[in-house]
């Protein structure tokens, strides 16, 4: 359960640095939560 | 009892990863000049600013979507526009519900402090922002709206303060 906390910590750093730097992955994340947005409109 | 509070534990770690990813880039994109798809923007800096008299709206019917921010605070969000007799309208929905209430802060904000900045193609246009609450326009303008968008808009929802209408006049 350790490894596991540490990996979710990893994951959701690595996470925030990717949407923040990479290019590109903030407008997927957007895309992505427009989609389920829509979806829980209608 | 053990393996549930962990499963519960394990789900809650797993939803993390993109309730991260959404805040992270909804935070992000208030810095950016305008907004993108779904999350808001930061103020609309770039583009040619039109100054002189109103052009003819009509092009905006075939424009989907325009940039649109309020000067109080100065956020920017993606809206849909429709034009009616040469004037040009924004609307949101779901106002009818606490919900919708909490989820659309911009109505309630243009309430208070109308002054706005549109941009559309590019050029920035200074509006004042005029609720509409009744009146015959809503007949021809819901009708434009109901033309050009998916929408269920009609006079009525309007009347009854589950669409929230505006005129983008011209700031004087």
């Amino acid at each position: 359960m350790k490894n596991f906390n540490i990996f979710t910590a990893v994951a959701v750093v690595a996470t925030i640095l990717a949407v923040l730097f990479i290019p590109g992955v903030d407008d997927y994340v957007e895309r992505t939560f427009q989609v389920y947005l829509g979806r829980a409109a209608r | 009892m053990k393996i549930i509070k962990r499963t519960i534990i394990v789900v809650f770690c797993l939803l993390l990863i993109p309730v991260a990813a959404i805040a992270t880039a909804g935070a992000k994109q208030r810095f950016e000049d305008g907004p993108n798809r779904v999350f808001s923007g930061g103020p609309l800096v770039t583009g040619e600013l039109h100054l002189g008299p109103d052009p003819d709206w009509s092009f905006v019917s075939d424009i989907p979507t325009i940039e649109m921010q309020l000067l109080d605070p100065a956020q920017s969000r993606r809206i849909w526009i429709a034009e009616y007799e040469n004037k040009i309208y924004v609307w949101s929905g779901y106002m009818g519900n606490p919900i919708g209430r909490l989820w659309k802060q911009w109505p309630i904000q243009a309430e208070r402090d109308g002054r706005a900045v549109i941009r559309i193609n590019g050029i920035r246009y200074e509006r004042q922002l005029k609720r509409l609450r009744t009146g015959d326009v809503l007949d021809g303008l819901t009708a434009a709206i109901t033309a050009k968008y998916p929408s269920a808009t009609t006079r009525a929802a309007v009347e009854a303060g589950d669409v929230w209408v505006f005129e983008a006049a011209p700031r004087s």
